[in-house]
């Protein structure tokens, strides 16, 4: 496909993309319009006949992403702050939702995260019943804020609070959250972007990589042909294209040239997606601890082995397979510092694994790999699959987390941090818990065996990781060996995120699925 | 059911085929069997131990005695039986994925096979038409036909390497030692039990793995244990091995 | 005939079972919950019959289909016909079969590419199945195949290889996506793979001679060429502990 053909596609489906009946932060990551603090609130539906009444009011405040418009000044038509809804399958049975609705739904969402947990490896200390307290309660609704300050979002919550008050109390806010200080009762999970030693915003998580740098592109973002090199999907000639808008969205084609499993009438369905929703609490001790530990029979610099880890450079999240080693990080910074920013940008995204086939700068079991592994499930048969990226494009998903706590020097594994991992499909089991399970969890489509993804495997300290080097070296390849686990779930559900109109159908209890 | 075995699923597909145009799959076959390339994107995928495609003429269905009655059949029948690793899902879709037009070429001649793409209707297709397996038997249950490839691999390699190394000074032997690391550093995946990759695998490990007293057998609609046989006589077990050498002793 | 590929070889038997009852089940049914009831992995019957890569039984009840088979993919003349007069409509509409036996599948991929292998598989299936089921009881291979259609006259091993080879279908294209090495061989070779991986993983970093030493103890212990042990056991479910 040409370039242009593919702005063309790009521009009609943008066009078609009603960015006004999608809720926000689905588009396009509220990070990008200076959304940096967060409130996820957890409420249990007792009336339902006043839930939906505190819906329609909420309903009139429930940002949209129209922001997302780059044609438009966006901050200007933003508010301070937002608001976005979403449903547990249990919310939607307690709100009322026609039977013949609700059996639309794909069978994972209807079961719920923790039913899921040996597919997802929930497993020793992420097993539910180490989930904070709020998931031993059955949750029924999500309301998040985000905002430009802590006030700004106090404000929001405080109406949010006085709309449920106004209406009868139709729906209760759950306690439970783990805090900063040993709390274990909060009223709410807050995440902000964590900064640097000057204040500013790093765009980091608590192991100190840079987060969030290659989200999917799909057809009829604003934005798509400009980010689209290296996030779209890989076709031949390793030329890029924009995903189809169904792998994120219900209602549009995806990638099979069909409309995603969604349930009845097609209006409830139009415009929303599916929410993962995890805390993910992060051991930073251990893992500090780990890498300095294997850095000590490292052949390279301990920020190398970092980057190994995770398949990018800590300090500016450059990709290992263009800055293999910290000789080539050298070279790369220099080009990256005169670099413009579209050429920046295209630096951190526009790679894929062609020329590492055999994994010697990024390894099989290195994060990004796992995460997104591009054209590299053909193992340099070209002309094998499809498309190059064949195996990967439905598995795709878009990260919408914000990292909480804090983690300083002294920081220990108790402490209260790590990220909330917010995840957006149009199939919960075919892209997150696939990822989840088959390559984060297991590495057989990496010809790996078990062994799992480095910083997210559910590692119980006996697992390896194979480091491969360049074939033909000589040179053995590296082993971490007795891998700790780094990141335990703490919690979390599936959730339905409605379009604007189906919410405001949801909430005057008028969908009929005929 | 047990469709899983370890890192293995049975999938079992039947599908009517008209008999007029079964010889068009034959001849498919038979060319994809002479054709290495027609399979590059199966190889590639490298999901299936073995897989095969058998066709049964309408008129071919066993029949071994004239107290069975003959078959009257309108069309021929394509039975697909796989041996894959992963979850079906991931075997389907990437069926889809990867080599949507080989399972098309396959496919093509059966009655009503809906084409790989959209996903779906050809999900439905196989589900709809699949057989469960009541037995399935793996020999590796912890290997993924990925795994017994690179051994066949390595052991050649470990055992070349032993042989030329052998008598070497220490850092000879070293620097051989590391480029025969070198060599297999795609090979040295850890075996382990399948995770549960689909909660049917875990029905299936829970059967497994229960207490002799909480597993039961499957229990037929009538029986609450075994019936008694009425009909045949008893048989005679099968007489002993015929020799030590023909009965091999795994150890 | 595409059976065998690369020193593998495909086994599709369909063995007819008797319509009849054993008390108030059918045969068929009956020989369906025996197959339901042997034990997977180490304790299948299948773990003693040499060679034996992967298996499986079940029971084909009917040519199921999920609807009536529709009409022609390509071009259907009916169709265009039944402009003109009905009765063509009529006689392009799909058919329904019925299976008037149900049949016991039996579906094998073995080592041994010969037709000479297949007599020697089919043998050692009759002289080597023996397994304790789920209800803890022992049984030979009579019990899975008792029911089916003159299995009666099956009294010998040599009855047993005729009997399968009348019950055995072709294949029309047997796709080997492993390799065709001997069980034995493939397990050994499984068995290094991983001993091999243990072994790098704890003498990462040491010194010549103390890896040098280390690899002969290693060989000694593992014994590449010797097939027989240590290695793998057919079916092996779990990591032994060393």
């Amino acid at each position: 496909m040409t370039s242009s053909v593919m702005e063309r596609q790009a521009k009609v489906a943008g066009k078609t993309l009603n960015l006004s009946d999608i809720q926000g932060n689905v588009v396009r990551a509220y990070g990008h319009i200076g959304y940096f603090h967060a409130r996820y609130l957890f409420f249990r539906i007792n009336d339902p006949g006043n839930a939906r009444a505190f819906l329609t009011r909420v309903a009139e405040r429930v940002t949209n992403s129209a922001y997302a418009d780059s044609k438009r000044n966006t901050r200007q038509t933003t508010s301070k702050a937002s608001t976005n809804v979403a449903f547990t399958f249990a919310g939607l049975q307690a709100i009322e939702l026609p039977a013949g609705s609700l059996m639309g739904f794909p069978q994972e969402f209807a079961a719920g995260m923790k039913k899921r947990m040996s597919i997802l490896g929930d497993e020793g200390s992420s097993a539910p019943e180490h989930w904070d307290n709020i998931w031993q309660k059955e949750v029924h609704l999500w309301v998040s804020i985000n905002g430009l300050s802590n006030a700004d979002v106090e404000e929001r919550y405080q109406w949010i609070l006085r709309q449920n008050k106004d209406s009868g109390d139709g729906v209760e806010l759950l306690s439970g959250h783990r805090g900063a200080a040993g709390e274990e009762d909060l009223m709410f999970q807050t995440g902000a972007i964590l900064r640097d030693e000057n204040g500013n915003p790093s765009g980091k998580e608590h192991f100190g990589y840079r987060d969030g740098i290659s989200d999917p592109v799909f057809e009829g973002q604003p934005n798509a042909p400009d980010t689209v090199l290296g996030r779209g999907k890989l076709l031949a000639g390793d030329k890029w294209a924009p995903l189809a808008p169904g792998e994120f969205l219900l209602g549009h084609l995806d990638e099979a040239q069909e409309y995603p499993k969604a349930p009845m009438p097609r209006s409830l369905a139009q415009n929303g997606t599916f929410m993962v929703y995890r805390k993910l609490h992060q051991n930073v001790a251990t893992f500090r601890r780990y890498l300095d530990d294997s850095a000590a029979q490292f052949e390279g610099s301990k920020e190398m082995l970092a980057a190994k880890f995770c398949g990018r450079w800590r300090d500016n999240g450059a990709p290992i397979v263009d800055a293999p080693d910290d000789a080539g990080k050298k070279c790369w910074d220099a080009r990256f510092e005169a670099a413009d920013a579209a050429e920046k940008r295209r630096m951190l995204t526009d790679f894929h694994y062609n020329d590492d086939i055999d994994g010697a700068r990024c390894p099989m079991s290195g994060h990004l790999r796992r995460m997104n592994p591009r054209g590299s499930l053909e193992f340099g048969q070209k002309g094998a699959f499809n498309t190059p990226s064949a195996l990967a494009d439905r598995r795709r998903i878009l990260r919408r987390g914000l990292p909480y706590g804090q983690s300083g020097p002294d920081t220990n594994d108790a402490d209260d941090h790590g990220i909330i991992f917010m995840a957006l499909n149009a199939s919960i089991e075919r892209q997150f818990e696939f990822v989840q399970q088959q390559w984060v969890n297991y590495g057989n489509d990496f010809k790996e065996g078990n062994d799992k993804e480095i910083l997210l495997g559910n590692h119980t300290g006996e697992g390896k990781a194979v480091l491969q080097v360049e074939p033909g070296s000589g040179k053995p390849p590296h082993f971490l060996t007795k891998l700790p686990r780094f990141v335990e779930c703490r919690g979390g559900d599936y959730f339905f995120v409605p379009g604007i109109t189906a919410l405001k159908m949801i909430a005057a209890g008028i969908v009929d699925p005929t | 059911m047990s469709n899983i075995a370890g890192k293995a699923y049975a999938m079992n597909v039947i599908t009517p085929i008209r008999s007029r145009y079964s010889f068009i799959n034959r001849w498919l076959f038979g060319k994809a069997t002479k054709t290495p390339a027609a399979l590059l994107g199966l190889v590639t995928l490298s999901l299936i131990h073995y897989a095969r495609w058998v066709i049964i003429p309408r008129n071919s269905f066993p029949h071994l005695d004239a107290s069975q009655p003959k078959e009257e059949l309108n069309y021929d029948y394509m039975i697909f039986q796989s041996n894959f690793n992963g979850s079906w899902a991931q075997y389907v879709d990437s069926f889809t994925f990867a080599i949507p037009a080989g399972l098309d070429l396959f496919w093509k001649w059966n009655v009503r096979y809906p084409k790989s793409v959209p996903l779906t209707p050809f999900h439905d297709y196989i589900r709809h038409n699949q057989i469960d397996t009541c037995h399935y038997y793996s020999a590796y249950p912890m290997a993924a036909s990925n795994d017994v490839k690179s051994a066949k691999v390595l052991k050649q390699a470990l055992c070349d390497f032993d042989k030329a190394s052998a008598g070497k000074p220490a850092d000879e032997f070293l620097t051989d030692y590391h480029a025969l690391l070198n060599a297999m550093q795609l090979h040295l995946g850890e075996m382990r039990p399948t995770p549960v990759v689909s909660m049917a695998a875990q029905a299936v490990k829970d059967r497994h793995s229960g207490t002799p007293e909480k597993v039961q057998g499957f229990k037929g609609a009538n029986d609450s244990a075994e019936p008694v046989e009425n009909s045949a006589s008893s048989r005679t077990p099968p007489a002993a091995p015929l020799s030590s050498t023909d009965a091999p002793e795994y150890s | 005939m595409a059976n065998t590929g690369g020193g593998a070889q495909a086994l599709t038997i369909l063995s007819p079972i008797k319509n009849g009852y054993l008390g108030e089940t059918t045969f068929a049914d009956e020989t369906f919950k025996r197959c339901m009831n042997i034990r997977i992995h180490e304790e299948s019957p299948l773990a003693k019959i040499p060679d034996t890569y992967l298996a499986r039984l079940y029971v084909l009840n009917d040519v199921l289909y999920e609807s009536k088979p529709a009409n022609d993919t390509i071009l259907n003349l009916n169709d265009l016909f039944s402009l003109f007069k009905g009765k063509y409509r009529l006689r392009g509409l799909p058919k329904t079969d019925k299976l008037k036996s149900r049949y016991l599948v039996f579906s094998s991929n073995f080592h041994g590419e010969s037709d000479e292998d297949l007599d020697r598989y089919l043998k050692n299936l009759y002289l080597h199945w023996d397994y304790t089921d789920y209800y803890g009881k022992r049984h030979d291979i009579h019990h899975i195949w008792r029911h089916c259609v003159a299995y009666d006259k099956v009294k010998s091993a040599d009855d047993f290889v005729s009997y399968m080879r009348k019950c055995a279908l072709d294949t029309s294209l047997f796709f080997n996506g492993s390799n065709g090495d001997s069980l034995k061989e493939q397990l050994k070779a499984l068995y290094l793979k991983q001993e091999l991986s243990r072994f790098a993983i704890n003498h990462q970093g040491k010194s010549a001679g103390e890896i040098q030493t280390a690899w002969h103890a290693f060989i000694d212990r593992v014994r590449p060429t010797d097939l027989e042990a240590p290695s793998w056991k057919p079916g092996q479910s779990t990591v032994r502990t060393s």
